[in-house]
């Protein structure tokens, strides 16, 4: 008779997931030796043959890496771990390889890899992170984090806290092989440097050949970049864009990164929400674009944006740094539906980046050695960050490499169109900035376009539209002080 | 009921048999729902770079606040209250319109329905499926790429964007909860329907009172007490509305927040990466209030009811 | 036992039919006709969703993407070979493990709500109202309420990555005793636990023994609804669980959806894992859905 009711318990349990990173909180989490943490507890529930005795003498046989998808897992295990892995050639056809140079194939000897993946929705990953962060003191060797994985939007809170370590003390030095802002982000206050990041992702525009032939009479990056080299130009293609029936981008966010990476100050200043002129300029922007069609309200990772990228889309820009390729444009390049090679980038209005995944080592870590190794693969072994390129259309973070390929005259991305993107990527790299960030950088970028869609869709005035921007940041973030 | 027959020594099996019940709820409910109203009277929560500030004892500070007017004079806990009711009653309405119907096929033994068994499987059937997984099918059903705009282009018309549009977002939130709970209804309603004393049909028919007649004069009247418990019950489960809404809008709850329901609210204090215990506390004791006050309203409709049947089953 | 005998034969109800009367067989032909055109609409409407989903399980992710079809394509096996692919995790091992907390689940729930229904109903001892009342009131209260202090307490006993937070909160739910209690106050016969007493059984087996298969419907019907309901649970066990080995199937969904925008991302995927995963439950309530339609109706006499 109470089903009803016993549903709806049921179906409200859902809110114990939203709990689900107060695991971290119980107590006052300032202290790394908290004991209301999670890990401690899970050696009860695994079987681990390994004796605990032997480990404390030397590294442990167990690396434990938190990470929220299988991207790097993939790279992880095809170029360290040395496992099978398939590779596509220049004509889409896949084969099976193996790496036979792979520096696992010694060094992770005895030794297992246990990936702890959790979703990102919801703030899943990070709330089950902080937990086994906070617990780590606590942790049986086994169960400590040894590594894990932090996006540019958010690594400021990992950097700037205790849970993460100098990488120097394990051995992993800065290179100058390295971009300038992928070791700014990952060094604390202080400078000591937390982690290393095995991608650079400058972020280009990329545009559908045909489209820019059809609106600008070319297709050519140089010429492309002439015509749309500023925003006023931008705006001005957009609208000849729109008279021969296509939008200049298919999300109104799309242009967002391009502002807020280019800004003057930060999403926090003092304590108080701060919107910085930047944005303000990205919103008129977007205002005006969705007013007059020049592109659709949807999100940057939209379905209605994602079915543009097809062959029968009628969009002429995305944004996007080398990952975005094989990442998010799958439907670019699926064998029915796609325009393969009917893509090339350019720099665009403003030079900015978008992402990258750092690896981070975390405090307490009873596999140091292994870990410095596994940083250092990424970023300093040529070879590994050659199969980066090559293989998985990656930029990686080592300029060495980059400038092999980039003056290479016979590489080409044949995604676009035989292209050489790294030779245009090298160039972006050198204006990344990485400045005004604060540790809320992820959720505030996310929310403030999606809460100023009720405003650009002319549902209520900018004012109201502001408002529930603040609202959401006051139930959000209790120490942000709002208008 | 034959209560005299008990023996006194057997009360121990009484405590006995209810106690892991009680052991249980104690740890796993009552501690933390205890813990949760001692927060709210506290300035008590996380921040982004792994801080917890409090707790802070301040009173009544958190339940003022929840009850501010914002900047336009308007105060969002009882939009978020309306929000919820309303979306509730949108659904609830058809909900019970169509269980009352399919209840009346079902005990309406004239109509000799044949694969009865069949159609009272699938009703149910719905309630089978994550509300997340509804949820995802009907985004991508109403999405401006999707199906529906597909049919409306067809035919001529222009692709409407449902989730840019108030009313349609709430509409298809509503339509979402009716379809998931109706066959619910429909059972607990036939159920009533077959309770009702047989002999009032009997008489009924006696006096020549047509099919109409009947259900109007007869069945309804007497089904009022299980159709309100019905109601008092889903607007509890209503009440709690939270993963169809949150689904639908990605959080942010519809334009300017008009599909937002009090559990996203709480969902946004508590279910993110940094935690307000003081607000989620008061924000909590407030839900908590207002369900109780219906659990009152529910207590007494059942206990009527109850009453009635023993009285005619008391042999 | 007469009266037992009764209630599991609703069908006699029905003959109050015979009191009715006899109106022009044209209105009956129209009632008819409009009570099936209405039913199909509503099975339609019903199925309509497992339709789809099993029709979007069978499309390729650039299909699914690009639009829409009501015909099925080609890619289920494709799609069912991803879905069991072993990744990061097994969704054959998240099915089993998903099973295995939805039947514990299951079992605790209706035999301890069972056991409390009948501990309130047969003995009289001090409290006994109160006990009755006061789980009805509980059985009101939100469960967002208690949450956050739920997980306190998870990560306090340090029971993460467990299955014991997931399954012995069970033991204590509210909603399931109200409707046993229900159910046992017009099918259990107070005679019968006496006469069991008179030969010599101890309070346990007569429990055990004779009052539960007597309640074999209102079990069943309890039984689905809190195997449904765990096996829903994304996020209980979302907040208890980070190893993949020990994932429920709804993480799992969860993850393969929240890959959707990398390269991994494969909508054909996750409509496969949504429809793997609806497949157990379904069958369960085919299995159990008799004694729903008639254990609802019984209970709900009482109510």
């Amino acid at each position: 008779m109470k089903k009803r009711i016993l549903a709806a318990v049921l179906a409200t349990a859902s809110i114990l997931g939203t709990v689900a990173g107060c695991a971290s909180e119980t107590t006052s989490s300032t202290a790394p030796t908290d004991s209301s943490t999670t890990s401690s507890t899970t050696e009860d529930s695994k079987t681990d043959e390994s004796s605990k005795e032997d480990e404390k003498k030397e590294e442990g046989k167990v690396l434990n890496i938190y990470a929220w998808n299988e991207e790097f897992k993939g790279f992880f295990e095809a170029y360290y771990q040395g496992l099978e892995y398939e590779v596509q050639d220049a004509e889409g056809n896949k084969s099976k390889t193996k790496y036979e140079n792979a520096p696992g194939l010694k060094t992770l000897e005895g030794i297992t890899v246990n990936w702890i993946i959790n979703p990102s929705d919801g703030g899943v990953y990070q709330q089950k992170l902080d937990a086994a962060l906070q617990g780590q003191a606590d942790a049986a060797a086994d169960d400590k984090v040894d590594l894990f994985l932090a996006e540019a939007d958010y690594i400021l809170k990992y950097t700037g806290s205790d849970y993460t370590m100098d990488v120097s003390t394990i051995g992993v030095e800065t290179l100058d092989t390295q971009y300038g802002y992928t070791v700014q982000a990952a060094s604390d206050a202080n400078g000591k440097v937390k982690g290393v990041s095995f991608q650079c992702c400058p972020s280009a525009l990329i545009y559908r050949r045909s489209i820019a032939k059809d609106v600008l009479g070319t297709d050519d990056p140089a010429e492309v970049q002439k015509k749309l080299g500023t925003w006023e130009d931008f705006d001005k293609v957009a609208a000849q864009a729109k008279e021969k029936g296509y939008y200049m981008t298919a999300s109104y966010v799309e242009t967002f990164r391009t502002f807020s990476n280019n800004t003057s100050s930060a999403w926090v200043e003092n304590g108080a929400l701060n919107i910085d002129a930047a944005i303000e300029q990205w919103t008129t922007q977007a205002k005006n674009y969705l007013d007059n069609c020049y592109t659709l309200p949807d999100g940057v990772w939209g379905d209605e944006k994602n079915a543009q990228m097809f062959e029968e889309g009628k969009t002429m820009c995305f944004f996007g740094p080398a990952w975005y390729f094989n990442f998010s444009m799958g439907n670019a390049q699926d064998p029915d539906k796609g325009c393969f090679g009917d893509w090339a980038i350019t720099t665009g209005p403003q030079e900015h980046f978008w992402g990258g995944t750092w690896i981070l080592a975390a405090t307490g870590t009873d596999n140091g050695t292994l870990v410095a190794d596994i940083m250092k693969a990424f970023t300093a072994n040529e070879e590994i960050c050659s199969k980066l390129v090559e293989e998985q259309k990656q930029f990686t973070n080592n300029m060495t490499v980059n400038q092999k390929y980039a003056t290479d005259a016979n590489f080409g991305n044949a995604f676009l169109g035989g292209q050489n993107d790294i030779a245009l990527f090298v160039e972006l790299a050198k204006g990344i900035k990485f400045e005004h960030k604060t540790v809320y950088d992820q959720l505030l970028s996310e929310k403030y376009p999606e809460y100023m869609l009720d405003y650009f869709q002319g549902k209520v005035d900018k004012d109201t539209a502001l408002a529930n921007f603040y609202k959401y940041v006051k139930e959000t973030y209790a120490d942000i002080k709002t208008p | 009921m034959g209560k005299k027959h008990k023996s006194i020594s057997y009360a121990k099996w009484g405590y006995i048999f209810i106690l892991p019940f009680f052991l249980v709820y104690f740890v796993c409910t009552l501690i933390p729902l205890f813990s949760t109203f001692l927060y709210s009277f506290f300035d008590y929560y996380t921040t982004q770079s792994f801080q917890t500030v409090g707790p802070n004892f301040v009173g009544f500070d958190n339940y003022i606040a929840l009850f501010t007017p914002d900047s336009t004079g308007a105060i969002d806990l009882l939009n978020y209250t309306g929000n919820t009711l309303l979306m509730w009653v949108m659904g609830a309405v058809p909900q019970v319109l169509f269980a009352l119907i399919l209840a009346l096929i079902f005990t309406g033994i004239r109509l000799r329905i044949k694969g009865q068994a069949f159609f009272k499987t699938v009703i149910y059937m719905p309630n089978l499926i994550m509300a997340s997984a509804f949820s995802m099918l009907f985004f991508t059903l109403f999405s401006p790429v999707g199906p529906v705009n597909q049919i409306i282009e067809m035919f001529g018309g222009e692709a409407f964007r449902f989730f840019s549009d108030i009313w349609a977002t709430r509409s298809i939130i509503a339509f979402i909860n009716f379809l998931m709970w109706f066959g619910n209804t429909t059972i607990l309603l036939m159920a009533g329907i077959m309770g009702i004393d047989q002999s009032l049909f009997e008489a009924s028919s006696i006096d020549g009172a047509t099919s109409a007649q009947t259900f109007f004069k007869i069945t309804l009247p007497l089904l009022v007490p299980i159709i309100v418990y019905v109601l008092v019950t889903a607007l509890i489960g209503g009440l709690q509305m939270y993963d169809v809404p949150q689904i639908m809008t990605n959080g942010k709850g519809g334009v300017d927040g008009t599909a937002k329901t009090l559990v996203m609210q709480l969902n946004n204090y508590i279910g993110g990466v940094t935690k307000n215990y003081g607000k989620a506390g008061a924000l909590s004791a407030y839900i908590f209030i207002i369900t109780g006050a219906m659990s009152i309203l529910v207590f007494k409709i059942t206990g009527n009811n109850s009453g009635k049947k023993s009285k005619k089953g008391g042999k | 036992m007469a009266k037992l005998k009764n209630l599991d034969e609703p069908a006699k109800v029905k003959n109050y039919s015979d009191f009715q009367n006899e109106k022009g067989a044209a209105s009956l032909l129209a009632a008819r006709i409009g009570s099936y055109v209405f039913l199909a609409f509503v099975t339609l409407l019903c199925l309509f969703s497992f339709y789809l989903l099993i029709i979007n399980s069978t499309r390729s992710n650039a299909e699914l993407q690009s639009g829409f079809s009501l015909l099925p394509r080609e890619h289920f096996i494709t799609n069912f070979m991803n879905a069991i692919k072993k990744t990061t995790f097994f969704l054959p091992q998240g099915l089993l493990n998903s099973a295995i907390i939805a039947a514990s689940t299951a079992i605790l729930t209706v035999y301890f709500s069972a056991m409390t229904a009948y501990g309130i109903f047969v003995y009289d001892f001090k409290g006994r109202k109160f006990a009755d009342k006061f789980i009805l009131l509980v059985m009101m209260i939100p469960t967002q309420v208690s949450a956050v202090g739920f997980v306190q307490l998870i990560n306090q006993f340090k029971l993460v990555n467990t299955y014991w937070p997931l399954i012995i909160p069970a033991i204590a739910a509210p909603a399931t005793y109200f409707y046993m209690k229900q159910y046992i106050e017009g099918a259990l016969p107070l005679e019968v636990v006496e006469a069991a007493r008179v030969d010599g059984s101890n309070e346990f087996r007569t429990f055990n023994t004779i009052c539960l298969p007597m309640l074999k419907p209102a079990l069943a019907v309890q039984m689905i609804f809190a195997f449904v309901g765990s096996w829903n649970n994304f996020f209980t066990p979302a907040l208890v669980i980070s190893k993949a080995d020990l994932m429920t199937v709804p993480i799992m969904i969860s993850i393969v959806n929240s890959d959707l925008h990398s390269q991994a991302g494969d909508l054909g995927k996750l409509y496969m894992y949504i429809f793997i995963s609806i497949i157990p439950v379904v069958i369960v309530y085919i299995c159990l859905s008799k004694f729903i339609i008639k254990g609802v109706t019984l209970g709900s006499v009482k109510g």
